[in-house]
This record gives C-alpha cells, sequence and structure tokens, in this order.
C-alpha cells in the first residue's frame, strides 16, 4: 500500500525551511474540514496513518513566509481508546511531528465540544482554540466573552466562522506567534491586536518584519515552550485530584520511563486511573511501572466504591463540572432567549425521521443516488467508449491487427485506461458528489435512525446503513464510506455487506438482461435475493466475528445547507485518491487480460471452468471469461454477452434461456465484489480478509445458482 | 401532552421520585439522568457525550419499530439505540424538585 507515511519528510529538510506542522482536531462536525479546506484548497491528501486503517487528510499552505502543514485529525469526542481514531489522535497529537494543535470548537455546543478540549490541554502541546459558527451563537442573541476565555485558559482563543473564512488565516498567525514568537517563559498575555477585531483578510500586518527574523529558531522555542499553568482550570474535586497528584509523583519519580515517551504525566495519571489499556500497556513493562498501575488500580477501585459509579463517570463528572465553571463565566446572553421558532429545517427534520414518510425518502433517496450516478455516469460512460472505438479504428487501419504489441498496448493499457475511466470513473465522481451533499447536510445519521433496529439483526448497529445506502451507487466509494465505523468488527461486517449492495453497474445487467428480457417481477425477485443474501452474510459474520454487537451512540446534527466549497473539493480529494491508487491496478490487470487473450489462455479458462458455468449453472461455456471479465467491470459481462451475440447475428434470447439468463444476472450480482471494490475492502480491513469475503460470495453466489439451475431443471422435469 | 402531564401529576400523588428507563419517557420530556446502567464501553461513550448522573436530557423522538431514540443533551442531539436507552435510568423534573 503506497501509504503517505508521515514520518518521512526528514526532519532535517523540515528544519531549513521552517514548517509549522499544525493538527486541527475536535469533536466531528464542528467545521473541522470547512476550516482545513479554507486554508489548505486543493493542496490535499488523503492516506492511511501507518499500520492503521484510519484516514489521514494531509494539506499543505505557504502564509507569511512559513510553511505549513496541516494535518486534519479524525473528528472526535474524547482522547480514550473508544475507537482507532482516538488512539491515532493522541498518539499523534504528542509526537515530534506536531508542533501546535488548532483544536475548532462549535460554538453552538460549547460544553460538549470543551470537555475535548480538556482533554488536549491533558496533552500540554501549544494549543489554539477556534471557536466557529460564531455567527450562529450571535444569532440566538449569546456571545462569547473572549477575553475571559483567554484569561482562563492562557492560550490564544479566536472566533471563526469557517464557511464564510473570516478568521481562519488569523489562526495561522497566531500560530507563528506561538510557536515562533513566544517566549518561553512568558505566559500568554492577554493582548488585543487591531486585527483580530478587524476582520479583514490581508495579511500585512506589523509581524510581516519579523518574517526574516530567523534568530530565534522554532526548534529550539518549541522544546522551551511552557504550556501555561492551569491548575485553576483543570484540577478535580479533592478526592480525586488528591489521587491524582499521588500519581503524578510516582510517575516522576519513575525517570527512566519518563523520557521514552511524550505523554504528560499528568495525562498519564489520569489515563491509570481511567485503566486505559494502551498507557497500562507502556508501564507493564518495567516492575516499577507496574506498581504504579497496581496504585492506580487501587485509587480507581477507592473511588469507584466512594462514589458509586465507574471511573469514567467520576472523572467525567469532574470535567464537566469544571466546564459548567467557564460557561458561566464567558456565555453573554444579550436578551432573554427566545423560544425557537418551527423552522423549515425543523420541518424536514421531523419528514425524515417520520415513521412512514422517513422511509419513503429514504427509498427516494436511494432512487435518487441511483438515477443520478447512473444517468450522469452512462451519458459519459458512452462518451467514453465511442472516443475509444474511433481510435481503436483510426489505430487498426495504420497497423497489422495481428500485431501483439499494439494489442497488448493499446487493447490491454490504453483500453483497461479507458475501460477504468469509462467503465468506473465516470460513476465514481459523481456518485462522490452526490455522497457528499448527503454527507454535508447531514442527512445520513437520519437514516442510520431508522434503520438501527433492522440493522441489529445483521450485528451492527444503524450507522451501516450509511455505506450501505452508498452502495447502492458504487460499491467502491461506499467500501470507502465504511470507515465512519467505529470499531474493527462493524467495519468488516460493514464492508462485507456494502460490497454485496447491488451497484449501478449491476443494475445495468439486471436491467439490460432481466429486465429487458423477463420483465419487473423478476427484477424484484433478483433484488429479493439479493437482500436475503445481505441478511445471511451479515448474520454469518455476526456469529462468525468476535466480539459484541454495539449499541448505536451517534450524534445527529442539524440540517444545514451543503457548504459548496467542500463539496467539490472533498469529491475532487476522493477522486484524485481513486484515480491515483486504484487505477494503476486496474490497468494494469487489463493489460494482463489482455497478454492472456492474445495466447488464447483464457480457452482453457472456459475448459476449466465449465464444470462450475456448463454443468452446476447450466451456462454456456464463454461466459466463463466474461464472468472473470466482469471482476473488472461488472457490467462487462452483458457488454460482452452483447457482443457476442452479434457477432452471431442472433438476439440475446436465443443466446440465452430466461433460466439461464436469470442465473446469469444473479451470479454477476453476487459473485465477487469488483476489483476496485476488492481493494478498497482490503484498504478498510486487510488483504487477508478481502480474499475471505470475495470467496464467501463467490460461493454464495455458486450456491444460490446452482440451486435455482437444478430447481427449475426438476421444475420442468415434472 | 395530557398523557405525559397525567403521569406527572400522578408522581407528584405520589411524592416519591419516580425512576424509569429513557424508553419509558414520553416524548418532549425533560428528565435527569439518575444512572446508567450499561457495559463499560457504552458508559465511557455517554460520560464523553455528557451523559453523566445529574445531566437533564430532553428525549425528542422515538423511531418506529422500537428503533432508538433521540434525546437532547447539553445543547447536542443524541440518537442513542434502544437497548443502551433502556439501561439509562432518569428520574422526570418534578418528582427531581420534590
Amino acid at each position: 500500500m503506497s501509504c503517505h507515511s508521515p514520518n518521512n519528510k526528514s526532519r532535517s529538510e523540515l528544519k531549513f525551511k521552517d514548517t509549522i506542522n499544525i493538527a486541527l482536531a475536535g469533536n466531528p462536525n464542528v467545521g473541522k474540514s470547512v476550516i482545513f479546506n479554507q486554508l489548505t484548497g486543493l493542496s490535499q491528501t488523503i492516506g492511511n496513518w501507518p499500520g492503521k486503517t484510519v484516514e489521514r487528510m494531509e494539506g499543505q499552505l505557504e502564509f507569511l513566509g512559513y510553511h505549513f502543514n496541516i494535518v486534519d485529525l479524525p473528528g472526535i469526542y474524547s482522547l480514550s481508546t473508544f475507537s482507532l481514531e482516538e488512539i491515532v489522535s493522541r498518539e499523534y497529537v504528542v509526537s515530534e511531528e506536531v508542533d501546535i494543535i488548532i483544536n475548532v470548537i462549535d460554538a453552538t455546543n460549547l460544553e460538549r465540544n470543551l470537555f475535548f478540549t480538556f482533554q488536549l490541554l491533558e496533552l500540554q502541546v501549544p494549543m489554539i482554540l477556534a471557536i466557529n459558527q460564531m455567527d450562529l451563537l450571535r444569532k440566538r442573541n449569546i456571545d462569547l466573552d473572549f477575553k475571559e476565555l483567554e484569561k482562563i485558559f492562557k492560550l490564544p482563543v479566536l472566533p471563526v466562522v469557517a464557511v464564510h473564512g473570516t478568521g481562519v488565516h488569523q489562526l495561522l498567525e497566531e500560530a507563528i506567534e506561538l510557536v515562533v514568537y513566544r517566549h518561553p517563559h512568558h505566559h500568554y498575555n492577554y493582548r488585543r491586536r487591531s486585527s483580530r477585531e478587524s476582520k479583514h483578510h490581508g495579511h500585512h500586518y506589523y509581524r510581516v518584519e519579523h518574517i526574516h527574523d530567523k534568530s530565534k529558531s522554532k526548534e529550539s522555542m518549541k522544546k522551551n515552550f511552557e504550556f501555561p499553568e492551569l491548575n485553576q482550570v483543570k484540577s478535580f474535586g479533592k478526592e480525586v485530584e488528591l489521587k491524582i497528584l499521588n500519581l503524578i509523583e510516582k510517575i516522576s519519580e519513575y525517570q527512566p520511563f519518563l523520557s521514552s515517551h511524550n505523554y504528560p504525566s499528568r495525562f498519564l495519571a489520569i489515563k491509570l486511573l481511567e485503566n486505559d489499556n494502551e498507557i497500562i500497556k507502556i508501564f507493564e513493562t518495567s516492575e516499577e511501572g507496574k506498581s504504579i498501575v497496581q496504585l492506580s488500580k487501587k485509587y480507581r477501585e477507592e473511588l469507584e466504591n466512594l462514589h458509586g459509579e465507574d471511573i469514567h463517570t467520576i472523572i467525567s463528572l469532574e470535567i464537566y463540572s469544571n466546564i459548567k465553571k467557564i460557561i458561566d463565566l464567558v456565555l453573554i446572553t444579550k436578551l432573554k432567549k427566545s423560544a425557537r421558532k418551527k423552522t423549515l429545517i425543523d420541518f424536514f427534520d421531523h419528514l425524515t425521521t417520520h415513521s412512514i414518510f422517513g422511509y419513503l425518502v429514504l427509498i427516494g433517496i436511494l432512487f435518487g443516488i441511483y438515477f443520478f450516478t447512473f444517468s450522469i455516469g452512462d451519458f459519459f460512460a458512452s462518451l467514453i467508449d465511442n472516443t475509444f472505438i474511433v481510435w481503436s479504428n483510426i489505430i487498426y487501419a495504420g497497423f497489422s491487427e495481428n500485431n501483439v504489441w499494439v494489442k497488448i498496448f493499446w487493447d490491454g493499457g490504453v483500453g483497461g485506461f479507458f475501460g477504468a475511466v469509462g467503465g468506473v470513473l465516470v460513476y465514481v465522481i459523481p456518485f462522490f458528489f452526490v455522497i457528499e451533499i448527503l454527507q454535508d447536510s447531514g442527512y445520513l445519521p437520519r437514516a442510520a435512525f431508522l434503520m438501527d433496529r433492522i440493522m441489529h439483526s445483521l450485528g451492527v448497529h444503524g450507522k451501516t446503513i450509511i455505506p450501505m445506502i452508498l452502495g447502492f451507487g458504487c460499491n467502491v466509494a461506499a467500501c470507502a464510506g465504511c470507515r465512519i465505523m467505529e470499531t474493527e468488527r462493524e467495519k468488516k461486517i460493514s464492508v462485507a455487506l456494502t460490497s454485496i449492495v447491488p451497484c449501478a453497474a449491476t443494475m445495468t445487467v439486471v436491467l439490460g438482461l432481466v429486465g429487458r428480457y423477463l420483465g419487473f417481477y423478476w427484477i424484484l425477485i433478483l433484488f429479493m435475493i439479493n437482500l436475503s443474501v445481505i441478511f445471511i452474510v451479515g448474520r454469518l459474520l455476526n456469529k462468525i466475528l468476535p466480539g459484541q454487537c454495539t449499541e448505536l451512540i451517534m450524534e445527529m446534527h442539524e440540517y444545514r445547507v451543503p457548504n459548496y466549497k467542500v463539496i467539490f473539493k472533498q469529491t475532487w480529494v476522493r477522486s484524485k485518491e481513486f484515480i491515483f491508487k486504484a487505477m494503476p491496478i486496474m490497468l494494469l490487470l487489463g493489460i494482463i487480460l489482455e497478454i492472456l487473450l492474445i495466447f488464447n489462455a483464457l480457452e482453457p479458462v472456459n475448459v476449466i471452468l465449465s464444470p462450475i458455468t456448463v454443468f452446476w449453472l447450466g451456462l454456456p461455456a464463454i461466459t466463463g471469461v466474461f464472468l472473470i471479465y466482469g471482476i473488472l467491470r461488472k457490467e462487462l459481462t452483458l457488454v460482452l454477452l452483447s457482443i457476442l451475440a452479434n457477432s452471431l447475428n442472433t438476439s440475446l434470447l436465443v443466446l440465452l434461456t430466461p433460466v439461464q439468463m436469470i442465473v446469469f444476472s444473479l451470479v454477476t450480482m453476487l459473485y465477487i465484489p469488483c476489483f476496485a471494490t476488492i481493494i478498497l475492502i482490503a484498504k478498510q480491513t486487510n488483504w487477508k480478509y478481502a480474499a475471505q469475503i470475495s470467496l464467501l460470495e463467490i460461493g454464495l453466489a455458486l450456491l444460490i445458482g446452482g440451486v435455482i439451475n437444478f430447481g427449475f431443471l426438476i421444475f420442468t422435469s415434472f | 401532552m395530557s398523557e405525559e402531564s397525567l403521569t406527572n401529576k400522578e408522581n407528584q400523588i405520589k411524592g416519591t421520585s419516580l425512576n424509569k428507563c429513557l424508553t419509558e419517557c414520553e416524548k418532549g420530556e425533560e428528565v435527569s439522568v439518575i444512572r446508567v446502567n450499561a457495559g463499560h464501553n457504552a458508559k465511557t461513550r455517554l460520560a464523553n457525550l455528557g451523559v453523566v448522573p445529574g445531566t437533564k436530557i430532553t428525549k425528542t423522538k422515538n423511531a418506529p419499530f422500537k428503533g432508538p431514540i433521540e434525546i437532547i443533551v447539553k445543547g447536542s442531539s443524541l440518537v442513542i439505540g434502544r437497548g443502551l436507552a433502556s439501561k439509562i435510568i432518569v428520574a422526570c423534573k418534578e418528582s427531581c424538585l420534590n
């Protein structure tokens, strides 16, 4: 996997360029990605965190003479070990790679957002608080006292309206200030600059003159950075605090250990108390560490007995009570809060979660996705296919038809390229576009809300419906969407289920064959079979995979008008990922297939496959090769079949019996995810699992196809 | 609405704090969390999201077919699977005041 590895950009190189590495952190849906997009534009890359299946978004920009490298961390609520995202985030934030955190906070949801801020504070990394959606808050006649906030946190706190780009670049100025120019032993004094108040976008500030003053190297400053002392704000109630102080003391005595990691001792103490597996693992490497773990265990039990609550609840309560104090200080309610008026947004919310209309809307959206992806994709697909045919004729006019190299290069390489563009990419791009709209508007959690109950019988909670809905357009993109699942187990079940959902390409086969020649009811029957396969696979994986089905806990955001900038950029970034990661493999495969075809190596394939295709499924022998091609592009099975019929001057009706049509369509629907999907399953999980899922689906497809074939045989023989 | 006020009346008459699970609440009822009897992971997750004892929450939606429920907690709306919701013990506001 050509992961984008963050570590490899050699540190020495960075020193010279004066790079500032920023980590954007915050809850999900607080406008982090909007800020990220505003800052980095199109210079983004999506990769995976090394060795993890968590997505890593990274972007660059130049600003005020500095090079900024910004990593958009996954949206999380806490720094515990609930999900991989949380572990990845906290390990990254304390690593050498991060100079400063920008914590994006949703002003309309201050209390919950500050909970995460408090966790970040414990990591003692230079930090800026960016309070987003201030416009919305002010609309509600509420304001925040930023002076007071900076006084409390002793860190820069800035108002931002990300969707308009207001205040976004000030964050970077503040970052320069904090990382480069801040005197190490000088606490952040509250200073107000005119630049912040006047929210203009120009960048001519008094600080420009400092830019070439590189006498203060960033590196030395960062090491000396003294995180503000926030005991006043952070300390817990007496019982808990005393235990934490004791643990800190023990940890600090344990010198050899301290040098080997980056976590501050207070963070470690809290996490030990919280029974955090990852942290305990670090400690349990030595006897001394083990004794600290034992002590923390004793403390935990004492606290739990005292409060009659588990430790997480106790600590969360402490943090929330600290937050409450802050909120009381900074929240300015200008007028009496008026009762919220019923708005259009509420109406949509009501409609889409309604027990009848909600499902109708859901079905409508499914058809919508399918229709949109299909109609746009189809238009460009035929355009591209025709171009290829025209060019092919020109090429072959110039060369002999039997020139092997031309065949390999043109039919295999170029043909493979056109196949990938015309067959997959044109569907994938409009599809990513719809996904982004659905995601950004906030609809998808509503679908999860409606479907939770049903999905539970498949061993996953309602969220899985999100990638599955997407699967109706394109399995490839949808499998990439499975990253939203929290646990490894849910991810595994979700990708498997998603890969069986009939995508737009599969639908062309079903519609073009069964729909056209046998009628609508047969399509319905095929769909029912497909749905039951999804059900069976879900039940099966639920049984096989270790662990238990977790309950749905999901934030349901208000609807909002999608931000077109974000949508276009995200569509492009995702398409780019597909173009550069999945397409090269497809090209290679096209060339290999062409070579096999030239040497007639596929004829034996038909023969080898004939026990399955001819005997078991009752299909013509030639379909063996078609099905192989179908792995590359599912609709190729039908395309090749039509070409064959044309060359024989017959119609498909002569070529295939109705039963064969049904079996052929069904097998195409189920037998294996397309190659690009397999690649993405592997990316989300691992290659072994991708292979297992493919085999499972082949098995199921053959089983069902065979049963139908023999069922009809027996039925008709009576 | 009438049903809701009836229950509240009943509670007041009884004069006891009537604990019940979140699933039993009426739509639109404001309650305060007494206890979360869930497993370790779910409990941590809920605590992170602000569902801790003492928090006031409002139940806003019931998904059809005994699906999940939606609550408002600390200004944000949260969807919780029904199985988990039934493990969240709450007391209605009136009875808390008494």
